[in-house]
């Protein structure tokens, strides 16, 4: 387990569910959420926006995650599912847009 | 000098603007049509007044200073500078005060019952594109501000003189011989600047909003032909939000007002060298 998914998934397959009060559009594979926690409106495109859809239709660990993104994503080539999905992951949980569901 | 005070129907709004400078007040009934003058006013929206500058600098270098409700919110600029400093003084106390609206920084002009919002940086070309296109069949509602409803996110009619700077001037002045011109502004902040009238048009409708058609984010090059490329509806309402001035005041509410403009609305980024060009292609946008 990587230093990156220790620190996001101390106690292994945490489920993230997106923080209450986050609005959101979705246009051509492109995202735009608005948190309103934070007051911060954030653009995502590519693998992010998928994450973010995703999470946004129901909860995921990021084992599920790299499940379905395997079977629907196509990354640049080289890139890893596993990395890319911890990253995506750490920065969705740094804009405290996500929180380990209940 | 006397001071006199003159009420202004600025879009929605009503301004009362006290000065002594008869100059500006002749200036200003050069640029709005009459009715835009009423001789009193039940309420105005802003108590505004543009005096000259203090002590010594009344004779050995003449000032205006433009304050809201008393208050100088920006420092005097040269007496010659008078009447762009209302222009701009009237611009801030609506961005500042006028929050029942969500505000952008942004044109907006209107054509077969759809506005196109354009937002743009400083000399993007924004307020040339503008001119031109409201002297080529669109419908000014604003040069600088948008002004977005909230019950129903319609754009507002903010019909006042665009703002034209530097070399826009004498282009416009080629471009649309028949419109009405200040006296150009020397050596302001941004260089010389001009007011140009708004089409009576866009006068006499200045009571009607309309719905918003598309977002075009527009960029002036030289030599370039005109050209609008679509653009990613996420990142142009990231965009326009940067470019509203209250938009973090609206919060939650701002953004589903943004977003749904962009649901019902083109997105596009617009590069133009040419006004007639320009024209031709937001036309044919405007008929498809």
């Amino acid at each position: 387990m990587s230093a990156l998914r220790q620190q996001l998934d101390a106690g292994g397959a945490t489920i993230w569910r997106l923080v209450d009060g986050m609005r959101w559009r979705a246009w051509e594979g492109e995202a735009v959420a608005y948190n309103d926690r934070t007051g911060d409106t954030h653009h995502f495109a590519d693998f992010a926006a998928w994450i973010f859809a995703r999470l946004c239709a129901s909860s995921a660990s990021a084992e599920d995650l790299e499940r379905d993104a395997a079977e629907s994503v196509e990354l640049a080539s080289g890139a890893s599912i596993a990395d890319t999905v911890e990253r995506t992951l750490a920065l969705l949980r740094r804009l405290e847009m996500i929180e380990p569901a209940a | 000098m006397t001071d006199q005070t003159v009420f202004l129907r600025l879009g929605p709004f009503t301004a009362a603007l006290t000065t002594p400078f008869a100059d500006v007040v002749a200036q200003l009934k050069l640029l709005y049509p009459p009715q835009f003058f009423p001789k009193s006013a039940d309420f105005a929206d802003f108590h505004v007044a543009l005096l000259p500058g203090k002590g010594l600098r009344r004779v050995f270098r003449p000032q205006a200073r433009f304050l809201i409700d008393g208050h100088a919110h920006f420092k005097p600029l040269p007496r010659s500078q008078a009447l762009p400093l209302v222009e701009w003084g009237l611009n801030y106390a609506i961005a500042g005060l006028a929050h029942q609206y969500l505000i952008v920084h942004a044109a907006a002009i209107e054509k077969n019952g759809r506005v196109a919002i354009l937002p743009g940086a400083p000399g993007a070309g924004k307020s040339t594109l503008t001119a031109g296109l409201i002297y080529r069949g669109w419908r000014l509602l604003s040069d600088e501000l948008a002004l977005i409803r909230r019950s129903d996110g319609q754009i507002v009619p903010l019909a006042r003189p665009v703002n034209l700077k530097n070399e826009s001037i004498a282009l416009m002045q080629r471009f649309a011989p028949s419109a009405v011109f200040s006296a150009p502004a020397h050596d302001t902040a941004k260089g010389t600047v001009a007011l140009m009238r708004a089409p009576e048009d866009s006068l006499v409708k200045v009571g009607q909003a309309a719905p918003s058609g598309w977002i075009i984010f527009p960029q002036w090059r030289k030599g370039e032909p005109a050209r609008l490329t679509p653009f990613s509806k996420p990142a142009g309402l990231v965009e326009l939000g940067h470019n509203a001035m209250n938009y973090s005041l609206h919060e939650a509410q701002g953004f589903e007002l943004l977003a749904d403009i962009f649901a019902g609305s083109g997105c596009y980024r617009f590069t133009y060298g040419d006004l007639n060009e320009a024209a031709s292609a937001m036309n044919a946008l405007a008929a498809a």
